[in-house]
């Protein structure tokens, strides 16, 4: 990796091109490990190097991205309503909890272990938070009942994450065996009855069903969206200029800004639609608050998984245990601190799944469980490899997009319920078989 | 692992010379250290020699039978200790409690087949509903056993398309058997006719009689006496003779006192269980005593799968793949096309779990009669306590069938607490329990025994 560096750092500006043609074919081994986009330097070449490494197998988020597409034409052709700008929200705030479960998940699969109880955490913490807020009993202010449920989800992480990663039972055992526990805990504290939220003369309870129901006022989602595009695109910008000064390896200027532009023609879409009035009767209109949530979560846990060491490490255990055990990583370490993490996405999950029912009953807690195929579908769907080391979580956020407008679009066209558990075990079996192949095609994976 | 699993053979033979051939055994024991592991049993030639070879399998890590017997006694005194009235080990409840486990211990047994390729098969519990569901429908207009068997081909049929996606695509069979799981309980839906649909049996009529008897019907106490003889002599005779054959013919046999215990053992066993069931547990009204159509048709189920697994090339095979898949490979057994059978026979006889456990509840089947997730979990957890390993390779079909009694004394014990609120909760926290339970002292023994895997 160093000498393709330094090689083309030297090169003078005008002569970079044809430098690092050589360097490409020179450095054709280190290519494998260095993704040729990094050494592009116009936007055709980048494009190129970018196909090369799709037909190599490591495809990212282009058939998610083409399934999304798949998805809205196919359902769009058997129902008109289903772009509507209602329906759209309304796809957006379903598809929400997926995309946290399937981020929560991604931090286990990354590792090369899975977490079957991530739905159940979901449950256990949406019955917490609940039961904290009500008047009648423990009736703490929302934010102590949210960061107490956080914590608790948290520890039931860290205990599953120890025996697995101190004892080495298999995860998906611990895990199954923690999400029966976990269901019997949730129906205790439930106490055999109905705990709702849904009553607005209490300040706490509004609070909480307003995590899921409500939405930032038209004008505010367009300031948060312009802050929001501003400052990463700033970012952005700066960083690669930055790079390019430091004579690193930088992606050419116009990716940059076709990325930026990107960013911003989607959130000025995402805005259009919200800010259409999607009520019946009434008004309202603006951005959901838990779309702000999910990309709050998803910016946290990519900046951790991209930028910071512990992801660095995650990646490496995932990519091969041994090697990072070897290179001084502490595996139990890391992997107790992936699965705590998993539970607090999916105790946040929970918070939003309580505010999103209203009301929780048993029957909605052993419904939860269900969730975590869906978890498992959305990231593996969105291009997560079950078999650790290749993922990101922006995969399922678009996994949990596609399993949500599954959903959708099967639910408005009457399809029952059982009908749509089996077109979403079809995907996952879909998914996860495209992820085999594409692993079997990757040159120099095992 | 090697020197903790070596050291007792060098301490073994030197100390007794009794018995001619004890010499020879010490010289043969010597000699073959690493064989010596796996055969140390064989080679005993007393029945001392022979329980203190056991010993030393236990205490090396392979416990065997042994620690689900030892949880069996714990479980059985402690819910007659707390149940009102110490009513757990009444006859009657005994017999009910054998009822209840039938599903766990078939399906356990079917578990236990993949499990010993070191795969899982999350789907039993949908699939076993589903052949119980198909079963109960056809018997309807076809005879019982065209019903019966066609209800297993289907369910083999589910089995093998699972399996060819594990075997062939090299998908994990966790994940392909959890969406087989979500696939057939969706299809389970659809079958029974929607959410609320259901299907009875009708015991007037014949052919639906027959199946709901395989559970609900009885042996007259007579006959169950007359049969338990004709079993423990067919047993006995067949254990005594195959003993004295290989020892005429100069093969290692164990010692003939470790047969005549044996087969003592069998008899005390039918003796036990006969007596129980022939117990009157029926009301001042109706006597019903007996022993259940139940029993035999477990015993059967046992016995074939512990003669495939035991003595069939297919069985070897098993273990020889759960225990190296690359040296089964080598050795030129087709993997996908063992692992490919392994799913489809696990699912048939998943199958039959599922028609014993509609008979069990009144031959009535709806959407309620039970929740496949929290069967295959039962499931799971009664083949990996009663001592098949996670991890390939280790466990016999008897595990299946002792775990799978236990889980159901379980369950029926905490049914028996009058626990109000908390039993609901208490049926998913148990079973979760159990099985991290279970298989800590799987990885753990494991870890104790390094890695040879035993047969």
């Amino acid at each position: 990796m160093s000498d393709v560096t330094s090689d083309s750092s030297q090169a003078p500006a005008g002569a970079t091109d044809a430098t690092t043609v050589a360097d490409l074919t020179a450095a054709h081994e280190a290519a494998a490990d260095v993704p040729p986009e990094l050494v592009a330097q116009s936007l055709g070449q980048y494009l190129r190097a970018w196909w090369a490494r799709v037909r190599g197998g490591d495809s990212g988020v282009l058939p998610v991205v083409l399934a999304i597409v798949v998805v809205a034409i196919s359902f769009q052709i058997a129902n008109p309503k289903f772009l509507s700008a209602q329906n759209l929200v309304n796809l957006f705030e379903q598809s929400s909890i997926y995309m946290l479960l399937a981020i929560a998940e991604i931090f286990a699969l990354l590792l090369g272990e899975i977490d079957l109880s991530v739905g159940l955490v979901m449950g256990l913490g949406s019955v917490v938070v609940a039961e904290l807020v009500q008047p009648t009993g423990a009736n703490w202010p929302w934010w102590a009942a949210i960061i107490v449920t956080l914590l608790a989800c948290c520890a039931v992480g860290a205990i599953q994450g120890m025996l697995v990663a101190r004892l080495r039972m298999p995860s998906f055992i611990v895990t199954l065996g923690g999400l029966l526990i976990l269901e019997g805990v949730a129906i205790i504290v439930l106490g055999g009855g109905l705990v709702g939220i849904g009553n607005s003369q209490y300040k706490n309870e509004l609070v909480l069903y307003n995590i899921f129901w409500g939405a930032f006022t038209p004008l505010v989602s367009w300031i948060l969206l312009a802050v929001i595009v501003g400052a990463t695109g700033t970012g952005l910008w700066l960083r690669d200029a930055r790079k390019r000064r430091s004579g690193l390896e930088t992606p050419p200027r116009s990716l940059t800004a076709l990325k930026i532009v990107l960013m911003a023609v989607a959130g000025i879409a995402l805005v259009v639609i919200c800010n259409v009035n999607r009520a019946h009767v009434g008004t309202i209109k603006g951005v959901p608050y838990i779309i702000a949530i999910v990309l709050i979560v998803l910016g946290a846990s990519t900046v951790l998984l991209q930028r910071t060491r512990f992801g660095r490490y995650v990646y490496a255990i995932g990519g091969n245990p041994e090697a990072a055990r070897r290179a001084g990583v502490r595996l139990p370490t890391i992997r107790i601190w992936c699965f705590v993490i998993s539970a607090l996405i999916s105790g946040i999950a929970g918070v939003l799944f309580a505010s999103w029912q209203v009301s929780l009953t048993t029957n909605i807690i052993k419904a939860a469980n269900s969730y975590v195929l869906l978890a498992v579908a959305a990231a593996v769907i969105g291009g997560t490899s079950l078999f650790g080391g290749r993922g990101k979580t922006i995969h399922g956020v678009l996994g949990g997009l596609v399993i949500g407008g599954i959903y959708n679009g099967l639910y408005l066209q009457g399809v029952s319920s059982q009908w749509i558990d089996v077109v979403v075990a079809a995907v996952l079996l879909a998914a996860a078989a495209i992820d085999v192949l594409s692993r079997r095609g990757a040159p120099g994976q095992a | 692992m090697g020197p903790d699993g070596e050291l007792p053979v060098t301490t073994v033979p030197g100390e007794t010379a009794a018995v001619e051939s004890d010499t020879t055994t010490a010289a043969d024991l010597t000699s073959a250290p690493e064989a010596a592991a796996e055969v140390r049993e064989l080679v005993a030639q007393s029945l001392s020699q022979y329980l203190r070879a056991w010993w030393l399998k236990v205490r090396s890590g392979d416990s065997g039978v042994l620690p689900v017997l030892l949880a069996m006694v714990v479980v059985a005194v402690t819910f007659q200790i707390i149940t009102p009235q110490h009513s757990f080990l009444r006859p009657s409840n005994l017999v009910y409690i054998f009822g209840l486990s039938t599903v766990y211990m078939v399906l356990a047994i079917a578990e236990t087949v993949v499990l010993l390729l070191a795969e899982i098969d999350l789907s039993v519990g949908a699939v076993a509903l589903i052949g119980g569901v198909i079963a109960f429908k056809l018997a309807q207009s076809w005879p019982w056993w065209a019903a019966i068997l066609a209800a297993l081909a289907a369910c083999g049929v589910f089995g093998a398309l699972q399996g060819i996606l594990t075997a062939r695509l090299k998908i994990p069979s966790f994940v392909v058997t959890l969406a087989g799981f979500l696939l057939f309980s969706g299809i389970l839906i659809v079958v029974l006719g929607g959410a609320d649909g259901s299907v009875n049996l009708d015991t007037s009529k014949f052919n639906q009689l027959v199946i709901y008897d395989l559970v609900q019907g009885v042996i007259p106490p007579v006959t169950s006496w007359v049969l338990l003889a004709v079993v423990v002599g067919a047993v006995g005779t067949t254990l005594w003779l195959r003993a004295a054959r290989r020892r005429r013919q100069g093969l290692v046999a164990p010692p003939a006192s470790v047969t005549a215990i044996r087969i003592a053992l069998v008899a005390l066993v039918g003796v036990a269980v006969v007596a129980i069931c022939n117990v009157n547990r029926g009301t001042a009204l109706k006597s019903v005593q007996g022993v259940p159509w139940v029993i035999p048709i477990v015993l059967v189920v046992l016995g074939i799968w512990t003669l495939v697994l035991g003595r069939t090339r297919f069985g070897r095979y098993l273990y020889a793949i759960g225990g190296n898949p690359e040296a089964a490979r080598r050795a030129g057994v087709s993997l996908a096309g063992i692992r490919t059978w392994a799913f489809a026979l696990c699912s048939a006889t998943a199958g039959l779990g599922g028609i014993l456990l509609g008979a069990f509840f009144f031959g009535q089947y709806s959407t309620n009669t039970a929740d496949p997730g929290q069967l295959v979990l039962y499931t799971v957890a009664a083949a990996v306590i009663g001592g098949v390993s996670l991890f390939g390779g280790r466990g016999k079909a008897l595990h299946g069938v002792l775990g799978g009694l236990l889980i159901g004394g379980i369950a029926y014990g905490v049914s028996l607490l009058n626990l109000g609120s908390l039993s609901t909760p208490l049926q998913y926290i148990l079973p979760g329990a159990v099985l991290l339970a279970a298989v800590l002292i799987d990885v753990l023994s494991r870890r104790g025994a390094g890695s040879v895997t035993r047969v």
